[in-house]
């Protein structure tokens, strides 16, 4: 058998897996994407096709919109202060000076391994008006002197609701720019020091140059991931208060999942949703890298 | 749409006082006089055979476990069960027929249950031996909700009235008696906040949901004399309408800041737990059984002090059943009647076993004539409330589908959505209640295009 031969062999296993797992139900959403189907027709397997009326009627929908913008919102501000954070908290526990360092690395994991829906829940009671631990604590400190309704102001809440989605994924981000800071040539920063750049200067001409292409990486992951947020709005806000958490992952859900279980509906405004994602992760990895190059 | 008889107070308090010592006389053979012994319907085993059976259901304490194990042990046939939260329920039993699973029994709210049936789900029960006697033996709401398009399709899993609840240490400090008027209420709990009594005196079921939220404004809506839409299906929601301004008196309430605000998030159970800190006056109208909760001592430290009352002015309210039915996904269409008819009728020994121990632990409503009748329900529901009050109550009930009949389309569904979202942000101060109901107005057209 021959290199190529033998290549193709080994990849069959995994090319039949993720056709398998990944594959069908993708062309299967589409497929329903252009069908009326409701949740029960899927048992009867017939159900009428309907051309592009599914996408007109979402982009029509206000709900939608809504959700959209939602999702820009949550997306915008939890990959931001995700990245910061990543940056800040990697910096600190690679400082090999610090000998709590190491616990740190460890501890900081920790979040990434709660399950989403246990980690909405967990901040569900967190954000209790009445007997959360937040309030508890901040009373208890004397740093309020009433409880805050945290997810309970509809100008507030995405952002609220931000919080937990960030304390969960963080760790992944952290990882990475940790990784990234391990393979820097240390050199570099003895001869910048050495030329008389101060922490300041180093850390914004040589230590973030360096890192521009893990953040990309970041930014394109924690983008795609943070647009189809949905177990913490299941658990702390289902949406409201009104419509000030619907996002776009909740409204597919609700439509398919929900009565009248609109599963067309839902696949439809799934893949507007993947289209959305995958044209920002070309503008991302075009922008970003031009400015490397 | 459901035939939809004269509201379910026909059966009147008299009625039912008369009736007990009829009940009892009858209790040796039966409440309908009949011998419940082998030989009628339900003691009868189908000629053909299963080896198992199945039922798919949302969680209410032990009762599943309980009713499987009589089942087995009557028929020797293992019965499985599938059990999620009320709300993931629609989602669990639909993805579950979809995937080509088999499903022998299932049950519905009355808000979900016209879903049901329209996608095929639910299988007509009137040939079914004893179904006849069922139906005869329905309070007026259970054939509301059971019966569709004139087709018997479901039995009772319970009825439920909307009461109200108050915390009766909270009222006497405060020196105040339960209101007479919305504006009263409005004064007490302004008084009550001003005096350190409590910060928040009202508690509302306001959280999303089919019944929490849209429930609690029926109610009210219903309450002072009007309707969400007319018996030709035309909403009742324009400038002036009964509805707008309850909700204009509802928004008041958070206006004044005297709503407890986790009301937005509260379903029914969690409510009742909450309440039962004792942090709050009132609890808004929502289900009478709540007071299981809010009155045990295992579960409350406000236990004993939770209140029951009704309504103001005519005291008009709202009720409604929930439902089992014998799913299209059934292995047997006998023994799933048979599986049926323990979970939302009688077992083998003729009793409505059940149902009359959904009363005695959970202080739930039966949707049969016979079981409401009996000491069941009065003896039953003593550990938590007064049974005499609540029944009175029950007796100025309406079954919800009369206020708001839409719950027989489906456009229902995105309509109770847009009305979640829309009250919500009214309540939230984001729009007024006019915005609101204008948008609701112009929601039942966008989601009829569904």
């Amino acid at each position: 058998m021959s290199v190529g031969a033998l290549g193709v062999t080994m990849n069959v296993p995994t090319l039949v897996t993720l056709a398998l797992v990944l594959a069908y139900p993708i062309f299967y959403a589409a497929y329903l994407s252009f069908h009326k189907v409701a949740l029960a027709d899927l048992r009867r397997g017939i159900f009428p096709f309907v051309g592009l009326d599914n996408y007109a009627r979402i982009l029509t929908d206000p709900l939608f919109l809504l959700a959209l913008k939602n999702t820009l919102v949550f997306t915008a501000f939890s990959v931001t202060v995700e990245i910061v954070l990543a940056v800040a908290i990697a910096l600190l526990v690679a400082e090999t000076h610090v000998w709590t360092g190491r616990i740190t690395k460890v501890l900081i994991l920790l979040p990434y391994a709660v399950p989403p829906i246990a980690n909405g829940l967990i901040w569900a009671f967190l954000y209790s008006f009445d007997f959360g631990f937040l309030n508890r604590i901040l009373f208890t400190l004397g740093l309020i002197r009433e409880p805050i309704n945290w997810v309970g102001d509809p100008n507030t809440a995405i952002f609220m609701l931000a919080v937990p989605y960030i304390w969960r994924t963080l760790p992944f981000a952290i990882l990475l720019v940790h990784a990234a800071l391990q393979g820097m040539n240390p050199e570099l920063f003895e001869a910048a020091a050495i030329d008389g750049a101060g922490p300041l200067h180093r850390f914004r001409h040589v230590t973030l140059p360096l890192l521009r292409p893990v953040i990309v990486v970041i930014l394109v992951l924690r983008t795609s991931f943070a647009f189809t947020v949905f177990e913490e709005v299941l658990a702390i806000t289902q949406g409201g208060p009104g419509d000030a958490t619907w996002v776009a992952a909740w409204y597919s859900y609700k439509r398919s999942f929900a009565p009248p279980f609109d599963i067309g509906i839902g696949s439809a405004s799934a893949y507007v949703l993947a289209l959305i994602v995958g044209a920002l992760a070309i503008v991302y990895v075009k922008a970003i890298y031009r400015r490397i190059e | 749409m459901a035939q939809r008889p004269a509201g379910w107070n026909t059966l009147g308090r008299r009625d039912l006082l008369k009736s007990f010592g009829a009940a009892a006389a009858l209790g040796a053979v039966g409440a309908s006089g009949r011998s419940w012994a082998a030989g009628n319907p339900w003691a009868d085993a189908p000629v053909s055979k299963v080896d198992r059976l199945n039922f798919v259901v949302w969680t209410y304490g032990d009762i599943y476990t309980k009713i499987s194990k009589k089942f087995t042990d009557d028929w020797g046939i293992p019965v499985d069960s599938t059990i999620s939260s009320f709300n993931d329920h629609p989602t669990k039993l639909m993805t579950m027929f979809a995937g080509n699973e088999t499903i022998d029994v299932s049950q519905s709210s009355p808000f979900s249950f016209p879903n049901f049936i329209s996608q095929g789900l639910a299988e007509p029960l009137d040939g079914f031996p004893g179904a006849q006697d069922y139906l005869k033996d329905f309070t007026e709401s259970a054939k509301q909700v059971a019966v569709y398009d004139g087709k018997l399709m479901g039995l009772p899993y319970f009825s439920t009235v909307w009461v109200w609840n108050y915390n009766s240490e909270l009222m006497e400090k405060a020196k105040i008696q339960p209101f007479k008027t919305y504006d009263e209420l409005l004064e007490q709990c302004r008084k009550a906040k001003k005096d350190g009594v409590c910060e928040y005196p009202i508690m509302w079921v306001a959280g999303v949901g089919l019944e929490q939220l849209p429930g609690t404004w029926y109610q009210m809506t219903w309450n002072r004399g009007g309707v969400f839409f007319d018996k030709a299906g035309n909403h009742q929601l324009g400038p002036g309408s009964i509805a707008r301004e309850t909700l204009k008196w509802w928004a008041q309430t958070f206006a004044d800041q005297l709503v407890d605000p986790d009301s937005l998030k509260y379903q029914f159970t969690a409510s009742a737990k909450a309440f039962g800190a004792g942090k709050n006056l009132y609890r808004g109208p929502n289900h009478h059984y709540g007071l299981n909760i809010a009155n045990d001592p295992a579960q409350s430290p406000s236990a004993g002090k939770v209140q029951v009352m009704g309504s103001p002015g005519d005291g008009r309210t709202i009720g409604d059943t929930h439902v089992y039915f014998l799913c299209s996904a059934t292995r047997n269409k006998e023994w799933a009647w048979k599986l049926l008819q323990y979970l939302g009728g009688r077992t083998k020994d003729g009793q409505y076993t059940q149902a009359n121990n959904l009363a005695r632990d959970a202080m739930l409503g039966s949707g049969f004539q016979s079981v409401m009748k009996s000491s069941v329900i009065t003896d039953g529901w003593k550990p938590w409330g007064d049974p005499g009050k609540i029944l009175e109550i029950w007796d100025k009930a309406t079954y919800v589908g009369e206020i708001c009949n839409s719950i027989y389309k489906p456009w229902h569904f995105p309509w109770t959505d847009r009305l979640n979202i829309e009250v919500q942000k009214a309540l939230t101060a984001q729009i007024t209640p006019d915005q609101c109901c204008d948008n609701l107005i112009a929601a039942i057209k966008e989601v009829q295009k569904t």
